[in-house]
């Protein structure tokens, strides 16, 4: 029987030397974290290193080791200068290989189109930036970027590169469906709808833009951030959230989360609604939650007035209790670090990988 | 420390830009120093019994695409990118992500604690799934710690996360894996509360 004895559960944050053994191996063995190494150690990978094929260097000038080896060994010193030198002047009118940055385009269906000409099926073509590929009812189309992830497209798509940067990669559906699967670093890459900046988060999602700009994105793996105009929204696997023109992001939820609570929260993020009727979606919104619904009242803390916030933390406070350091007059005022401590509770990701995308990107990334 | 100290990032560029060069020996050494961390993160996602063909086609992926990457100090960032991307192929491919528990794994948390198992195997299975079963955030940090028996300063040098996270991320998880293993199904494990 394996017991444990749950001791520091009652802590809520790791404190520096009674944690060192589980930091780094250091201070007193935790007798439990041994029992727990143990076990499963033998998990732990064992295999030697593969044989990797031959790597092909990455070099544009390979000429003068290839080529001195084929003269003979007698030949003038005077011959192979010449021969250099002539080489030499050869390999300099030649024009450089120019890669065009941007993303590989190949036909899965129909007739897709960079801007007004037809992809074939034969071979991969090249989005690059500025252009603009499209598919029609009959299409649809695959991207591929090495360092950056694919995206695949469907029927009725329009979406447009924007920039290639090595640390922000950008692209902006104008409506239609794409799937992204991306494993560029987390923040890099961009999607602008016409509603909001959807961030990676390093995941794969799926987003759609209707012909209004209306958006909606669904994670199925990782994290994905959306932000407009001060609203931001964090949505973890299995979450989705809608966008609306000139509203932005809306509050994310559980796609398993009950009718009416999708059916409330819609109506409490969307719809013109008198006072009356706000208060009673979002008394809906609340009395219908459960524990992992946390995700929904933690945003929904930033997007209600005074008096409905109380509501809703009185209610995140029973599902998800704060962490230490996370106080209820810290939260009702909207103090940050608070939110993120409180939010960094919950289990879906660390916001500071959001935060630091934030700091670095936000203030040049709006929709375009 | 009881394992090999973690690299300095120059050294990742440094193992990076020769292999670039057709040094295959640095990419052997890239392959010693992160084949733990990519083989952590593919068990936190897939079947045991598929981690190892799939650590071998992280690093497949990774030797094709080394040209690619601009940033050479964040090979490791880069890597574990691959790994949790080529996890998602995975599911996408093959089997429904609710169906990660191998069938070796005795599913019997119940009643306040785990069960009994009379081989040391079978108790190990049943841990790693309880890891398994934590929110992403936490069992990921947590299998390297526990299983590839990597340090908190290593699992941070090696996935590009900060030494704050790594240290939170472990600590919360061995607070819930310990609720995990002691309380009962109706106290709920943080995948049925949580996520």
């Amino acid at each position: 029987m394996i017991m444990f004895k749950g001791k520091n559960n009652s802590r809520n944050e790791p404190v520096a030397g009674r944690d060192d053994y589980l930091w780094d191996g250091s201070g007193q063995p935790d007798p439990e974290i041994q029992k727990l190494e143990s076990l499963l150690g033998k998990f732990r990978h064992d295999r030697p290193a593969p044989v990797f094929p031959e790597i092909v260097p990455d070099r544009r000038w390979t000429f003068f080791p290839w080529r001195l080896r084929l003269f003979p060994a007698l030949a003038t010193a005077v011959t192979a200068v010449v021969i250099a030198v002539v080489s030499f002047q050869h390999y300099a009118r030649q024009p450089l290989p120019v890669t065009v940055a941007g993303w590989d385009v190949s036909l899965v269906a129909g007739a897709p189109r960079i801007g007004a000409n037809a992809i074939s099926g034969k071979e991969t073509s090249r989005l690059a930036i500025g252009q603009v590929l499209e598919t029609d009812p009959q299409s649809r189309a695959n991207l591929r970027a090495e360092d950056i992830g694919q995206i695949e497209m469907e029927p009725s798509t329009r979406l447009r590169l924007l920039t290639m940067g090595a640390a922000l990669k950008r692209i902006a559906l104008d409506r239609g469906i794409i799937h992204a699967y991306i494993w560029a670093p987390a923040g890099q890459f961009v999607v602008d709808t016409p509603s909001a900046v959807t961030v990676d988060l390093g995941c794969a999602y799926t987003l759609q833009v209707d012909d209004s700009g209306a958006g909606l994105v669904r994670t199925s793996l990782g994290w994905v951030g959306f932000k407009l105009n001060g609203h931001e929204s964090f949505i973890p696997a299995g979450a989705a959230c809608a966008t609306r023109p000139k509203v932005g992001p809306g509050t994310p939820y559980f796609e398993d989360a009950s009718s009416n609570f999708r059916s409330a929260l819609a109506k409490f993020d969307f719809e013109d609604s008198t006072p009356g009727q706000r208060a009673g979606d979002l008394a809906v919104v609340l009395g219908e939650a459960r524990t992992r619904d946390a995700l929904t009242l933690w945003h929904l803390l930033m997007r209600t007035g005074e008096e409905q916030r109380v509501l809703v933390y009185d209610r995140l406070r029973e599902l998800a209790p704060p962490p230490a350091g996370v106080t209820r007059e810290g939260i009702l005022r909207l103090d940050q670090p608070m939110l993120d401590l409180w939010w960094n509770q919950l289990g879906f990701d660390d916001i500071s990988v959001w935060r630091h995308w934030e700091r670095s990107w936000s203030g040049a990334v709006t929709p375009k | 420390m009881r394992e090999q100290s973690a690299p300095e990032p120059s050294e990742d560029a440094l193992l990076v830009g020769a292999a670039r060069d057709g040094d295959r020996a640095a990419f052997g050494r890239l392959y010693q120093l992160y084949a733990r961390m990519v083989h952590g993160v593919l068990l936190a996602r897939v079947p045991l019994a598929d981690v190892d063909d799939l650590v071998q086609d992280v690093f497949m992926i990774a030797l094709r695409r080394l040209s690619t990457l601009r940033e050479t100090a964040s090979f490791g960032a880069w890597l574990a990118a691959i790994a949790r991307n080529r996890a998602n192929d995975y599911h996408r491919r093959s089997v429904p992500e609710d169906q990660l528990a191998d069938e070796t794994v005795d599913q019997n948390i119940e009643n306040g604690e785990v069960r009994k198992n009379e081989d040391h195997d079978g108790q190990a299975a049943v841990i790693l799934d309880a890891v398994r079963s934590l929110p992403g955030a936490y069992r990921e940090t947590l299998i390297l710690r526990l299983v590839e028996g990597m340090t908190g300063p290593e699992i941070a040098a090696r996935t590009g996360l900060t030494h704050d996270s790594v240290r939170v991320n472990l600590h919360r998880g061995m607070r819930q894996l310990r609720a995990i293993l002691n309380s009962n199904p109706d106290s709920g494990s943080p995948q049925q509360e949580t996520r």
